[in-house]
């Protein structure tokens, strides 16, 4: 088990180093000549090469991908281009703010996913399994971020129930340090969670339908019906027990699909997340940012990639013997 | 909209209920067939994109306006919906059902170019790792694991944040490009069992070449689980577009694409909605039939892999 973790753990991080990597020469390609062909005026030539013993761009590129490893490790992103400060310190003011709404997605995404699953495997080819699967199939094949402006139109614009954008009224709540302040936080929360929520929501009811529907076949819930239990019974100690379990691996999976989801969510309800960041930085063309936003995703990806294979073998014992046995190979 | 146009859409409505119906005749013939109609979904979804491939295709018929003109005329911007502009006007005074029907031809046509490149790409990688194994998989699958491991949707905003706003045709190459890696997955596994079979043993023993026990014995062999990506990768692709676009760096402005038209009607969301909802609508309904005749294929051609 342990061997397997520390085998699993360096596989993460020679993926994180080889993107790393990759961001690097994707780097170097496009900006490896501070004196490139540019829509300004031409650079004299004693300025470019005094640009390029600035930035270190005469040295070996094995010298400069050393420092850029060396900046990275100690967290130093590089300096953002369009907010003329580090770009790691931007990260900390927009993080918490991706954080926040991941995990209030996380939590509407589970709850109808794992709800509706459920209802779904219960009623098997019938009428409401049919229905609820088309309606997921439609919320799986509409834009995320178009969802986001249809519920914007109906309950913010048309019923004028909830905010538009944001995530604060500046006037009133600049920070949240009362817990009026809290409540207006999680009125602007509700729109963006549910866009990107519901969207994760049909992915998951699908799964968890296939699920609970692998449970019911089994034999020791024949054996727990033909012993005489009450149907209450059956599943709630039989069949959810074993079929809700398999979900916690989907904690590590949502992870990459929250992420890149919340991208185009946090730009619609203008979100001052890491998406929102992102996309500000790719419109004013501030690469030192975007490339570090990539890179955190990344992360963030092998991590909770890391995490679904830890749950999965927590989950299910009899995994981590097959698992164990499948790395081998 | 004119008398002309409304016989055109018709004209284009009845061509994709004969495609549906012919489909649906041809598939009762075969077992695989079969088992793509008890889909219930695979056949509506085939008349849906029938509708949109011809409405793509006879765009200029079934459009009544100019889709890039901008009148130069005081108000005609954000009108609503009407018997004479079906689906309304835009900010800019333009014809929002012309504009869809001409973006049909933008969206689609990236989808299927990206789609045929990514799972060309994705087959090749798939079929040569799968097949000679040992060095050459490994390294390989590495790369895959590297493609994977970059979320698509940053990496491609980085590449537009390094290298500025990119061309409609390095748009579709860049899409295509970073789309085959989940393909090569697929295909791999597909074939690792596929040479452990007698068929391509013999094929082998009889001295035959490798390119050409690929080509003739492999790949035919692996071809459903490569038509089942393609069918379900032009959908992840024409979301992927609409994304780019809708934030502005994807199909550049005059071109009507779905995704940029819901960015066009974005800022007018509360006074003319129209701009901003049918397109999405369009996405919606085209990428929900492409997913349905992806999981129809995939019951059809892998019945173990069949859906529960």
């Amino acid at each position: 088990m342990l061997a397997w973790l520390v085998r699993r753990l360096a596989a993460s991080i020679a993926t994180v180093l080889a993107v790393v990597t990759l961001t690097f020469f994707l780097i170097h390609l496009a900006h490896g000549t501070p004196c490139g062909p540019s829509d300004g005026p031409p650079v004299p030539p004693e300025v470019c090469a005094g640009l390029r013993r600035q930035f270190g761009l005469d040295q070996p590129l094995i010298v400069q991908y050393g420092r850029y490893l060396r900046a990275l490790l100690h967290g130093e992103f590089g300096v953002s281009f369009a907010q003329h400060r580090p770009v790691s310190a931007a990260f900390r003011d927009a993080m918490p703010n991706t954080l926040v709404l991941a995990g209030a997605a996380l939590l509407v995404d589970f709850a109808v996913g794992l709800a509706l699953g459920v209802y779904q495997a219960a009623r098997a080819r019938r009428f409401g399994d049919i229905a609820l699967g088309n309606a997921a199939l439609f919320l799986n094949s509409m834009p995320t971020f178009w969802l986001g402006l249809v519920l914007m139109l109906v309950f913010g614009l048309w019923l004028h129930w909830l905010p538009v954008g944001g995530m604060n009224d500046p006037a009133r709540c600049p920070r949240v340090d009362t817990l009026d302040c809290l409540a207006d936080l999680l009125r602007h929360l509700v729109l963006p969670a549910l866009t990107l929520g519901l969207v994760g929501a049909a992915g998951t009811a699908r799964y968890q339908r296939a699920a609970t529907l692998d449970v019911i076949g089994q034999d020791y819930v024949r054996t727990a019906r033909a012993k005489g239990l009450r149907e209450r019974r059956v599943w709630l100690h039989h069949i959810l027990r074993n079929a809700l379990l398999p979900f916690i691996t989907l904690v590590g999976l949502a992870f990459p699909f929250l992420l890149t989801g919340a991208v185009l969510v946090e730009w619609v309800f203008a979100w001052p997340g890491m998406g929102w960041l992102s996309v500000n930085a790719v419109l004013s063309r501030d690469y030192p940012m975007v490339t570090a936003a990539a890179l955190v995703a990344s992360v963030m990806v092998a991590l909770g990639n890391l995490l679904a294979d830890v749950l999965y073998v927590v989950a299910d014992p009899r995994i981590g013997v097959r698992g164990e046995a499948s790395s081998v190979g | 909209m004119t008398v002309g146009t409304w016989l055109a859409l018709a004209g284009v409505a009845v061509l994709a209920l004969i495609v549906a119906a012919e489909v649906r005749s041809r598939a009762k013939a075969s077992a695989a067939g079969r088992r793509f109609l008890r889909y219930p979904a695979a056949v509506p979804g085939i008349f849906v994109l029938a509708f949109v491939v011809a409405v793509a295709v006879a765009a200029p018929l079934v459009a009544p306006l100019d889709p890039y003109a901008i009148p130069h005329v005081e108000g005609v911007a954000n009108l609503p919906p009407s018997l004479h502009r079906l689906l309304g006007t835009d900010p800019s005074g333009r014809d929002v059902y012309s504009r869809l029907v001409y973006g049909a031809r933008i969206s689609l046509g990236i989808g299927a170019i990206a789609m045929v490149l990514a799972v060309t790409l994705g087959a090749a990688v798939g079929v040569v790792a799968g097949y000679f194994r040992h060095r050459v998989d490994a390294v390989l699958m590495r790369l895959v694991d590297l493609g994977l491991a970059m979320p698509r949707m940053f990496l491609l905003l980085m590449i537009v944040a390094l290298w500025g706003q990119i061309s409609l045709a390095n748009l579709v190459l860049l899409i295509g490009f970073t789309g085959w890696f989940a393909t090569s997955r697929v295909v791999r596994a597909e074939v690792l069992s596929l040479r452990e079979r007698e068929f391509i043993a013999a094929a082998r023993a009889l001295g035959t070449r490798p390119a050409r026990v690929v080509w003739r014995h492999v790949l035919p062999n692996a071809a459903a689980p490569i038509i089942v990506s393609a069918a379900l990768g032009i959908g992840h692709v024409m979301l992927l577009e609409a994304s780019l676009s809708f934030v502005g760096i994807g199909v550049p402005s005059p071109q009507p694409s779905w995704g940029n038209m819901i960015a066009d009607g974005a800022p007018v969301l509360a006074t003319a909605p129209w701009t901003s909802t049918f397109p999405g609508l369009a996405i919606a309904v085209v990428v929900m039939a492409l997913n349905a005749v992806g999981d129809a294929l995939r019951d059809a051609l892998d019945p173990r892999k069949e859906s529960a």
